[in-house]
């Protein structure tokens, strides 16, 4: 089964095509890995498979259902959460708050239990704070734990971020460029934990400019230039890819032109 | 007939263009800024005073006299936007900035009542009493004053942001103000001449309006409003849209006055505020403007995060309960209890603030619209339907919770200060119905012979048993809401705040979070009403009325919103100073207004974030681990 399927997918902003004729699958229990030049469309094709922007005609799946519109907390009842290009951690809130508010979508007590304190509001949030300090310490972020979101360096805001959304249990995991602000220590780790995600079993989108960490972790790679997709396949095959080095490194023949 | 619509319009017109020259302060303000100013109507008054000061009592010469208000509103102009409006402009985010400029209407207000009292003025009309005939209908010759003022202040702009350098430096501030600063515009000096520049055209406005409208010191109040929906109705920043806007509210309210009635004539002009905004929430003549949505823009909450937690919580919250359980032993003084039990119902209705505003981050400022439905349906059914005071309270909770749901459902797309806008006309809207429906209500000298306060049989018509009773209930409320705030409602109430669009990618159904801060909050403002009626026994429009709305504002803001105690700070003080200090009460208003300004300014979370920050200092415990309080190392520049 496929955790995302995608067929002539267009979306255009005025008069750019920012996503034409997309096709993509994302197999479930894979990483998938979308690179592209800037503006490919890449950020574009995650606000449509979430539901920010309507397509203009084409359809998309989740784990088999169609995708139509709602609201956009519908997607992540669908099991499917995702993280931002910028990192969005909520301001106001604490870094340990942050995680905990991922678990919205699990919660089992009403309003009235929590106003009370109630025994399940109590067992809930006591095993909700247990889940997300064994978070904090797999980022190594405890000794933010109260410290207020947005005070943390980008790269822990990132993390901060991804775990957030791993709280919410999804079944498939959208990452925006989640290496940006990560120093080379930190990408490799990143690595290592996007790994144990998927031996979790969450499937994986990702969003990344960073090819070491793209060729490294990715089962899939989708190249996107200009709301296309120019290739598709395995790292390796990509790598020996014509028309992606032509992506990425401009026209051949325009720089033949241009040399002669 | 025909002349009669012809006589309504032209009246409409004229003072149409009165709400005209104020909205296109706002435009002015809100183009090169992005706020939205609401001290416009404080300079109309302010000026106007003046006037009447130097022509009636010094006996100046009337251009003399419009020259020397103008120049000297514009000083006060400059002096308040370069200490208050600008720096706030660099560090607060635009929905503060709304309250900024409410505390800055305020602080005015209040100052006119220093200097001027509490009397109505009026000055003569310029040129004679006589009216004059324009298409057959009978038109004082101030109204063409003022017509002309408006169309003068219209040329004005129009030339000011075609033809001239500076009109382009202010526009390109609105437009990009980090791309304008690159380009060498130094943007706070243009946004402080925008804020002196709108305060100009106010004065304008106010001299020529005063021979029409008798003013007070809180006409401003009046003029800010109006100005605001104007703008609100053309569009926020465009001049035709803020000319259009004006003119359209000036015929909407004198059809409404000519032939319904003039109490509703308020009422009917806010119904048009409100379907315009649900038809195009950004009005007639919207700047349209697309905006990436993945993309944060601006951060949103600048106050420090203060959380009491573990034993030191508990140990406030004993001291808590024991002071308040055990003033009344300590004071004697009677009227003292009196204005803690007038506090503690305050609160109430300021708890339900702190849920919607300081939780939820929904800006209101019509929470006094649920404390009047709560405080006359309850004061209503106990006085004229022997209902049972507890019973008449319950329903009107039931009252105040459908309106809740029903304005939280129209106005679900709103956000800041279009929010702001429209339950502030919800609350005009009570305001005007409180008074325009005489035989319900009782108009505007109140509602009287409303029963105490009882509870199967036993009647709290004491200050001591009412302050025992409130004491109680506010008890209940603050466990109850200790309990929601710190489990997963509180988590979803402060992401909403937060980033609307992170907090639905995690599921957090915002809309329905929206809405239960909304009906939580206006069944507390509820039964802060009913309370108040029961508890004395009397109740008036204006003890709920809009003034009442920016009043529990302040005291949130004050007191330290997003923390469920710290309001209780900002109510006691602006409750128990009055009375305390009794000889000036005529400072009250200005003081209020400083408070709330000041806060913004210097207190970001309030007095309990500064007693905090206080405590972390003496005692050291600022490192990062402390988990009481963090104060944010940055702030972003907007």
């Amino acid at each position: 089964m496929n955790a995302v399927e995608v067929r002539d997918l267009s979306k255009s902003f005025g008069g750019l095509r920012a996503v034409s004729n997309v096709s993509v699958t994302v197999p479930v229990g894979s990483i998938t890995a979308l690179i592209g030049p800037n503006g490919a469309g890449k950020t574009t094709l995650f606000n449509l498979i979430t539901n920010l922007y309507r397509p203009d005609c084409g359809e998309i799946r989740l784990f088999g259902d169609l995708l139509q519109g709602g609201p956009p907390w519908e997607i992540a009842r669908r099991g499917v959460v995702r993280t931002f290009q910028t990192a969005r951690v909520f301001p106001g809130m604490t870094t340990f708050e942050n995680v905990l508010s991922g678990a919205h979508l699990h919660l089992q007590s009403n309003l009235l239990q929590q106003m009370l304190r109630l025994g399940r509001c109590r067992r809930e949030e006591r095993f909700l704070a247990r889940r997300a300090e064994t978070l904090l310490d797999l980022v190594g972020l405890t000794r933010f734990r109260d410290v207020a979101a947005t005070d943390l360096p980008m790269g822990a805001q990132k993390l901060l971020e991804m775990i957030r959304a791993f709280m919410a249990m999804p079944r498939l995991l959208l990452l925006d460029e989640p290496a940006s602000g990560l120093n080379d220590g930190e990408t490799a780790e990143l690595a290592v934990l996007l790994r144990a995600v998927r031996e979790s079993g969450v499937t994986l989108a990702i969003v990344e400019h960073n090819m070491s960490l793209v060729m490294g972790v990715a089962d899939q790679v989708i190249v996107l230039d200009a709301g296309k997709v120019v290739a598709s396949g395995s790292p390796r095959e990509i790598q020996g890819d014509a028309r992606v080095i032509e992506a990425y490194v401009g026209q051949v023949e325009g720089t033949e032109q241009c040399l002669s | 007939m025909v002349s009669e619509a012809v006589q309504i319009i032209t009246g409409g017109l004229l003072q149409g263009s009165v709400f005209a020259i104020v909205a296109l302060g706002y435009a002015l303000v809100y183009r090169v800024t992005g706020v939205i100013n609401l001290t416009q109507g404080a300079f109309c008054v302010l000026a106007a005073l003046i006037t009447y000061s130097l022509e009636r009592t010094l006996h100046w010469p009337v251009p003399l006299a419009v020259a020397t208000a103008v120049v000297a509103t514009v000083g006060y102009g400059l002096l308040i936007g370069a200490a208050v409006f600008v720096p706030a402009l660099v560090r607060l985010p635009p929905s503060s900035l709304l309250m900024v400029t409410a505390g800055l209407l305020t602080l005015t207000n209040g100052f006119a009542l220093v200097f001027w009292g509490g009397d109505p003025y009026s000055l003569p009309p310029f040129s004679g009493e006589e009216p004059v005939d324009v298409l057959g209908a009978r038109v004082s010759t101030q109204g063409l004053w003022v017509a002309g003022t408006a169309l003068i202040i219209i040329l004005g702009f129009w030339y000011l942001f075609t033809r001239t350098m500076l009109g382009k430096a202010l526009q390109a501030c609105a437009e990009n103000p980090t791309a304008a600063r690159l380009m060498g515009i130094d943007v706070h000096r243009m946004a402080l001449l925008a804020f002196a520049l709108a305060a100009m055209i106010a004065a304008l406005g106010g001299i020529v309006v005063a021979p029409i409208f008798s003013l007070q010191f809180d006409t401003g109040q009046m003029f800010s409003i109006l100005g605001f929906i104007a703008v609100a109705i053309g569009g926020m920043g465009s001049f035709i849209g803020a000319a259009v806007g004006g003119l359209l509210l000036g015929i909407a309210k004198q059809l409404a006055a000519g032939y319904v009635s003039s109490l509703f004539s308020e009422a009917l002009a806010l119904c048009l505020l409100l379907v315009t905004l649900l038809w195009r929430p950004s009005g007639l003549f919207a700047l349209g403007r697309p905006r990436r949505t993945d993309v944060r823009g601006e951060q949103h909450v600048h106050a420090p995060i203060v959380r009491l937690r573990g034993r030191g919580a508990l140990l406030f919250g004993i001291l808590l309960a024991v002071t308040i359980f055990a003033l009344p032993s300590v004071i004697s003084d009677p009227s003292t209890i009196n204005s803690l039990a007038i506090a503690g119902i305050l609160f109430i209705a300021v708890l339900g603030l702190d849920i919607l505003m300081g939780y939820a981050g929904q800006i209101s400022l019509g929470q006094a619209a649920f404390m009047a439905i709560g405080g006359y349906v309850a004061a209503i059914l106990a006085t004229n339907y022997d209902w049972s005071p507890l019973m008449s309270t319950l329903m009107g909770a039931l009252v105040s919770l459908i309106c809740a749901v029903v304005l939280a459902l129209a106005t679900v797309r709103l956000r800041g200060v279009y929010l702001a806008l429209a339950t502030l006309a919800f609350g005009l809207v009570v305001d005007a119905l409180a008074i325009g429906l005489r035989g319900i209500t009782g108009g505007p000298s109140g509602l009287t012979g409303i029963p105490s306060f009882s509870i199967a049989g036993f009647v709290f018509d004491t200050d001591r048993s009412m302050y025992y009773l409130v004491a109680a209930i506010v008890s209940v409320l603050l466990l109850v809401l200790v309990g929601a705030t710190r489990a997963g409602f509180g988590r979803a109430l402060m992401s909403v705040r937060a980033d609307r669009m992170a907090a639905g990618a995690l599921g957090i159904n915002v809309t329905r979070v929206k809405m239960a801060a909304f009906a939580i909050s206006a069944v507390l403002a509820s039964l802060s009403g009913s309370l108040y009626a029961f508890y004395f026994q009397f109740l008036s429009p204006e003890m709920v009325g809009t003034a009442r709305s920016f009043e529990l504002l302040t005291m949130l803001v004050v007191g330290g919103a997003g923390t469920l105690v710290g309001p209780l700070f900002g109510v006691v003080l602006l409750t128990i100073l009055p009375v305390i200090f009794q000889p000036l009460a005529l400072y009250k208003t200005m003081v209020e207004g400083a408070l709330l300004v000041a806060a913004f300014r210097y207190l970001p979370g309030g007095i309990l974030g500064g007693l905090a920050l206080l405590w972390s200092w003496s005692s050291g415990h600022i490192s990062e681990k402390s988990g009481l309080l963090r104060q944010p190392a940055s702030r972003n520049a907007r």
